[in-house]
């Protein structure tokens, strides 16, 4: 199914490279660069949105020709939320999220 | 160190569901065991792994490959400039490590709590760190080898990808704790909703620009509101 192993070794070593690029480079080279207090206070935003930007394409997928799609996982994670903001447990959030996901589809006959 | 291993351990959920995900995926794009085993060693970095697996599986050309990865993994970059000054001092062998070894979740817990703290690059804080990204590590490889032993066994309709999507949201929600920090939320979450059909994940990237603009926009809004209200008494 995959090319050559040493396509995929390759590939491998390449994306370990960015992993070390991206995650250490700055702390690397940091000092050659200073960054203003109003940048630093501005990079507080960015896990928060990084994190959204990888859980909406999951609760929202958008399909290629049919455009926008809505499913039983919107509803599910619904629910999650609702029983995170009532009981602040991240751990009912995950299994009352996986139940409503099952119990629905199984409501809906899915 | 065990403070940091106490406040990442919520996350490490999140971590052992996605290490597991990743692992069924590699084997499932048409790694073979050993190929899996060593990608996960190396490259320790779950949405660059699932992003280049199908690029992988068409034959994409190597460097197309590379930059997907480095995108996908741009916001390290960020995570980087905000972690510099709390390790500026160590040896570069030191700062390779601990940066090779970070993770989204050690810096979502590192940050809200010494973002302000006086003195940085404290023992204290290092040994906090270290705490996060040591067992982060572990649960993430062990994960992803049960993921990879799982392999084609785990049934497609358990939906396990969705519980690693409800562990994110598990760790997200406890820090949207401020108003600027929730109009960053809504903002990014718009944008990726609407940019998902980008090529490479750039949509991400989007969602990540937007976040920080709108938090600061409505960052400065507040404190331009305080000021008028004080100034009115």
């Amino acid at each position: 199914m995959m090319e050559s192993t040493q396509y995929l070794y390759t590939t491998i070593v390449l994306l370990a490279i960015c992993t070390a690029i991206c995650r250490a480079g700055y702390l690397l080279f940091g000092h050659y660069v200073t960054l203003p207090e109003g940048v630093r206070s501005a990079l507080r935003y960015a896990p928060l949105a990084a994190l959204t930007g990888i859980v909406i394409p999951e609760l929202l997928p958008w399909h290629p020709i049919e455009g926008p799609q809505v499913d039983l996982r919107l509803l599910a994670a619904a629910i999650a939320v609702g029983v995170f903001l009532w009981t602040r447990n991240g751990f009912l959030l995950i299994v009352s999220g996986m139940l409503a996901l099952w119990g629905s589809r199984w409501a809906f006959g899915l | 160190m065990r403070d940091g291993l106490r406040a990442v351990s919520p996350g490490l959920i999140a971590l052992a569901i996605w290490g597991v995900v990743t692992g069924v995926a590699m084997v499932k794009a048409g790694l073979t065991e050993p190929q899996a085993i060593a990608m996960s060693l190396l490259v320790y970095a779950g949405s660059a792994q699932l992003t280049a697996l199908p690029l992988m599986a068409a034959g994409a050309p190597v460097w197309l490959i590379f930059a997907a990865g480095i995108i996908v993994n741009l916001r390290f970059l960020i995570f980087g400039a905000a972690l510099h000054p709390f390790f500026r001092d160590l040896p570069w062998r030191k700062r390779l490590f601990l940066g090779y070894l970070s993770v989204d979740v050690s810096f979502i817990v590192f940050m809200p709590r010494f973002a302000d703290a006086i003195k940085k690059g404290t023992l204290e804080q290092h040994w906090f760190f270290i705490g996060t990204i040591l067992p982060a590590w572990v649960v993430w490889q062990s994960a992803s080898m049960l993921g990879i032993a799982l392999g084609a066994l785990v049934p497609v309709s358990w939906s396990l990808e969705f519980g690693a999507v409800l562990a994110l949201m598990a760790m997200m929600l406890p820090h949207i704790t401020s108003r600027p920090v929730l109009i960053s939320v809504v903002a990014s979450a718009l944008t990726a909703w609407l940019t998902q059909l980008w090529p490479l994940r750039l949509g991400l990237l989007a969602a990540v620009l937007v976040g920080i603009i709108a938090g600061m926009w409505a960052e400065r809004r507040l404190q331009t509101k305080q000021t008028e209200s004080k100034a009115r008494q």
